[in-house]
Formats: C-alpha cells, structure tokens, sequence
C-alpha cells in the first residue's frame, strides 16, 4: 500500500522541477529593463547581455561574431541550451512532456533549413536560427545544413512518422503547404493524445490554449490581407481548446467586424476588441501572445505542482529571446525607439 | 501479552507511524529545497528549514512514546 502511496503521489519529481524552474524565472530579464536595453546601442546591449544569463554564450562567440550576429547566435544558442537543460534536470512524466512540448523546435529547424536551402541563403545564416532542443541534435542538423540537394535533407527523415509530409515537397508542393502541414501534424499529435492523468491533462490543455492562439493569428492575419476563406480553412489546426475547428472554419468565412463580434467571449480575447480594429497585424500578434503567456502564469501560480509552471517558463523564455533579438535587429536598422518598443511582448 | 509489552509496541509504532509520516511530507519538500539551491545557493538556509519543519510531528511522536514508557 505504501508503494501504491508513493508511486501515485511522485510529488518530489514535480517539486524539483518548480522549484528549479521557479528560481531560473527571476533571473529572467525584468519589465522594467527594457525601457533601458531599448536606449543603449549594439554594443552596449551586447555589454549588457554579458551580465546576464547569456554571458557564457557572448563570451563563448565573440571571437567568431561581432555586433547583431554575435547577440543573434548567442540567444539562440542560450535559448536551445535551457531547453536541453530542462530535459537534463527533469525526469518521469515531467521530463515525458518537456520532450514531447519541445519536439516543436525540430520542426522549426527543419522548416529553417528547407526554406534557407530553397531561398540560397549560406549554411551560417541558417545556423543562426536553428535551435537544437527536441528529438535531434545538433550535429544532426548540421549534417542536414551539410547536404547539397533537398531531397538528401528530405530523405534524411525516412521512417518518421511526419516523412510523408515532407515528401510532398519532391512532389511539388508548396513549401508554406508543406510548413502548415508539419505544423499540423506536431499540434494534433500532441492535442489528440487522450489524458491519462491529470497531469497530462493539465498539458494537453496547454496545447489546446496554444492551438487557439497560433489559429486565431492566422485566421486575422489572412482576413486582414484579403485571402479567401477557402485559402485558410486548410491552414486551420483541428483539436482548439475553446475555438473548436468547426467554429474556426465558420471565422475564416467570415468578415472581419463579424470575426471581432463572433470571438467575444472567448478566453483570448480580453482587452483584444480595441487592438484588433486599430492597430497593425503584428500588434495583434503580439497582444495575443501576451494574453496568452498572461493566461499561463495564471494558470501556473494555480497549479504550482503540475507542468505548467514549466512551460510558462518556456514560453517567458521564448518571448523574452524574441525581444532582445527584436532589439538587437531594429537597433542595427535604425529604427527609432518606439517602433522598436511597438514590437515587442512585454509580460 | 503483558501491559508492558503492549506500551512498548504503542511508544514503538508512535515514533514509528511519525517518522513514515515526516518522511512522505518531506520528500516534495526536499526535492523543491535541493531544486531551488541547485539554481541559486543562497537558498541553502531556507531551504534547510523547510525541510525540517515536518520534523516537528516525529518529536511529537517521540515526546509521546517518552510518556508511554516512562509514565
């Protein structure tokens, strides 16, 4: 019986985890921050990053890179090493789901070295972006950057499960075809797992969340470039945690003043109404993500034993790299500071 | 079996049932001290206290079985 007690509870695996990725939240860059990262030049913020947690990486490349490159690899690099890290520190079901949640960046990266590939751009380029933390490493991917044709890289996949997508590629199918595809199937193959527990529960549901967020950017995005609603059904991912596929197909049919009515209540959409009619679509973008990572810690303090704590985590992280990159890339441009504040997601 | 023998089980399964029970409340407790110093060892202290702060219900057992054996 006392067996039965402990393997059910199993709270220690959980503790440990929070706990760790607790302490590694506040030694995220704070909000207020930013104001001051936003008025230094290249070479300050480099400076500055160098006192943070990226220190080891801007020390480790600054011989190879210099200005935005350098601060570009660096983040990346830091960002696929948290990620390995929390795999490496995590174990059981904790560590299950981590892997699961991250196998996202190898579609990422596949899809950053067949567009890189098919558009000319160099292997270093493409190195840039790519961020080894799911099921294949880095060597692996560097192997991949190493081939001459797409279709040694798209063979390369044999055997695996989402092969027959990429296939289509040789077949001639678009590429943003194909990135939806793969897309879709790393979505549904998480969201249409059936919960054993509550744990994985707790985590399918995230991906739900995370499903209504990324279909929710597409069908505004497409509406507000004119595309027709036959051009977004497809793209739309089945298995939304409140906008269930039939509804996210009746939006895209849609006009936009119906779209703004018809999502009123849903959990995405606070504070979204006034955003959505005037601003940009990047602003948009970046309103739901807020919503959406603003949501998680909520959730997460709700939780406190359960993934969710980590994948806010995650996700902070995510959005946090993409604002400095942000920074970095609109300082070497000249964009003046407010443009540059407009872009980016501040929790 | 003597009153004896019955007390000394009693005063037994008092430390005992205590200190199964400290245990099973420190194992999260532990995990999330040793996670948190991992990242940062200025937690050491806190977490140290944690830690033992389910400690108090064994020497509430212990102060029990003292009374059984000795009263």
């Amino acid at each position: 019986m006392i067996s039965k007690i402990i393997k059910r509870t199993k709270i220690s695996e959980w503790a440990y985890i929070v706990a760790r990725v607790r302490v590694m939240k506040r030694k995220l860059i704070p909000r207020d921050e930013y104001a001051k990262l936003l008025n230094m030049d290249l070479n300050e913020i480099a400076r500055y990053l160098e006192e943070t947690e990226y220190k080891k990486e801007i020390d480790e490349l600054a011989f190879r890179y210099s200005g935005v490159d350098l601060i570009d690899h660096a983040l990346s690099l830091n960002l696929s090493r948290v990620y390995s890290k929390l795999i490496r520190i995590s174990k059981g079901l904790p560590r299950d789901l981590i892997v699961l949640y991250l196998r996202k960046w190898d579609f990422w990266n596949i899809k950053n070295i067949l567009r890189g590939k098919m558009f000319g751009f160099t292997n270093e380029e493409i190195e840039a972006t790519l961020v080894p933390a799911g099921e294949f490493d880095e060597d692996f991917f560097k192997s991949l950057l190493a081939k001459e044709s797409i279709e040694e890289i798209v063979n390369a996949f044999r055997g695996k499960p989402f092969y027959s997508i990429l296939e289509k590629i040789l077949h001639g199918s678009k590429l943003s075809d194909v990135e939806d595809e793969l897309d879709k199937f790393y979505y549904t193959s998480i969201a249409g797992l059936s919960a054993e527990s509550l744990d994985a529960k707790y985590f399918i549901d995230f991906i739900r969340m995370e499903i209504d967020i990324v279909n929710m950017k597409t069908i505004l995005r497409l509406k507000k470039e004119g595309v027709p609603a036959e051009e977004i059904i497809p793209k739309i991912v089945p298995y939304g945690y409140q906008l269930t596929e039939d509804e996210a197909r009746k939006l895209a049919a849609m006009e936009l003043e119906e779209i703004y009515k018809a999502i009123e209540n849903y959990w995405f959409v606070r504070d979204l109404r006034e955003v959505v009619m005037t601003q940009p679509m990047s602003k948009i973008e970046n309103a739901l993500t807020r919503i959406w990572a603003e949501r998680m810690i909520k959730k997460a303090s709700n939780y406190p034993l359960s993934i969710l704590p980590v994948l806010s985590y995650m996700l902070l992280k995510k959005i946090e790299v993409d604002n400095l990159r942000i920074i970095a890339r609109g300082k070497e441009s000249g964009m003046e500071v407010e443009d540059i504040r407009e872009q980016l997601v501040i929790v | 079996m003597a009153v004896e023998g019955m007390v000394a089980v009693g005063a037994g399964l008092a430390v005992g049932l205590a200190g199964i029970g400290a245990g099973l409340g420190e194992q999260g407790i532990g995990a999330a001290a040793v996670g948190a110093m991992a990242e940062d060892p200025s937690f050491f202290g806190r977490g140290l206290l944690m830690t033992v702060i389910p400690e108090t219900i064994v020497i509430f057992g212990l102060v029990v079985s003292f009374l059984l054996m000795f009263m």
